[in-house]
């Protein structure tokens, strides 16, 4: 349980790094500026809270002794992520901002970089385990 | 020869009166403007407006307002929300780039004045009358349009979820 904690922990660290090199890169690229919605905290704290519910999942899997049914997590946990996109692309920004047809560009793929991160290193934290 | 000169002076200060009694009337529609509209699940800008503003409170006859905005400007703070309504289902702004009002008429009112002109969106006129405010160098008008008037949108489909009734509220500062 506790390696399945630090798991989430790292993996939400690790998204929203990403999600802030990302968030520089596209800031850097295209001249936007977004920082009325969307900053270093908000990056950092949605990934790890995404990671942390991945981590429940997986947690009340081991609970109750159905590690069998953790494909099927996996998907679902796919499957949110990618129906998770419909909040930023349907968003309306303040009137203020510039070029708002921009932003779902930015947030888009950071809704998938906790998967992304929690899955990459799962081997990891798995080895430790057994 | 003295009475010609003096004819003279009085066509040549009758002239620049003229122009005096001109520019006092003449505005430049200055930096800050804005133009929202909002409606059941449309609300948004247009952010680009030009025009020729003439107007004097104590000389409404000679008042004129001439107004151009530029539809492809708008801002609804959605991408996605900004392409559909340029596109030909909504303002179909290649086909009609501008919504333009013409003034014909100004009247005091007890808040303000009134201004009736004509209203043109989506290629559609209508005669409307706008009730504004000025103070402080600042037009304010607010006022509401029926979008099926102008044929913009339809009621069908997604497009039924958009009110018919858009509320418009403008202000526009002005400088001499």
């Amino acid at each position: 349980m506790k390696n399945l904690l630090i798991h989430g922990v790292v993996a939400g660290l690790l998204s929203g790094i990403a999600g802030i090199i990302f968030l520089n890169i596209y800031i850097e690229a295209f001249g936007v500026d977004y920082s009325q919605i969307i900053n270093i905290g908000s990056i950092m704290g949605s990934s790890i809270i995404g990671c942390m519910l991945m981590t429940l999942g997986y947690a009340a899997l081991e609970k109750f002794n159905k590690q069998n049914l953790q494909g099927w997590l996996n998907i679902l946990i796919a499957v949110l992520s990618f129906a998770s996109i419909i909040g930023p692309i349907g968003m309306s920004l303040p009137l203020d901002i510039e070029f708002p047809e921009m932003f779902p560009g930015l947030v888009v793929p950071m809704h998938f970089f906790p998967a992304l991160a929690f899955f990459a290193i799962y081997p990891f934290f798995k080895q430790v385990k057994s | 020869m003295t009475q010609v000169k003096f004819l003279g002076m009085i066509a040549v200060i009758i002239f620049f009166s003229a122009f005096t009694v001109n520019n006092s009337m003449s505005w430049q529609i200055a930096e800050g403007y804005s133009i929202k509209f909002a409606g059941t699940d449309a609300e948004g800008i247009f952010k680009t407006m030009s025009g020729d503003i003439q107007f004097d409170e104590n000389n409404l006859d000679a008042s004129s307002f001439s107004t151009s905005i530029d539809v492809a400007s708008i801002n609804t703070g959605n991408g996605m929300k900004n392409k559909h309504a340029v596109s030909p289902k909504w303002f179909d702004a290649e086909a009609y780039p501008a919504i333009t009002f013409n003034s014909s008429k100004f009247a005091k009112s007890d808040t303000g004045y009134e201004v009736t002109g004509t209203l043109e969106i989506h290629g559609t006129k209508k005669e409307v009358s706008i009730p504004f405010t000025f103070s402080d160098n600042t037009f304010t008008g607010k006022f509401s349009v029926n979008r099926m008037d102008f044929g913009v949108g339809t009621m069908k489909g997604m497009s039924k979820k958009v009110s018919n009734e858009i509320n418009l509220e403008i202000s526009v500062p002005v400088t001499k």
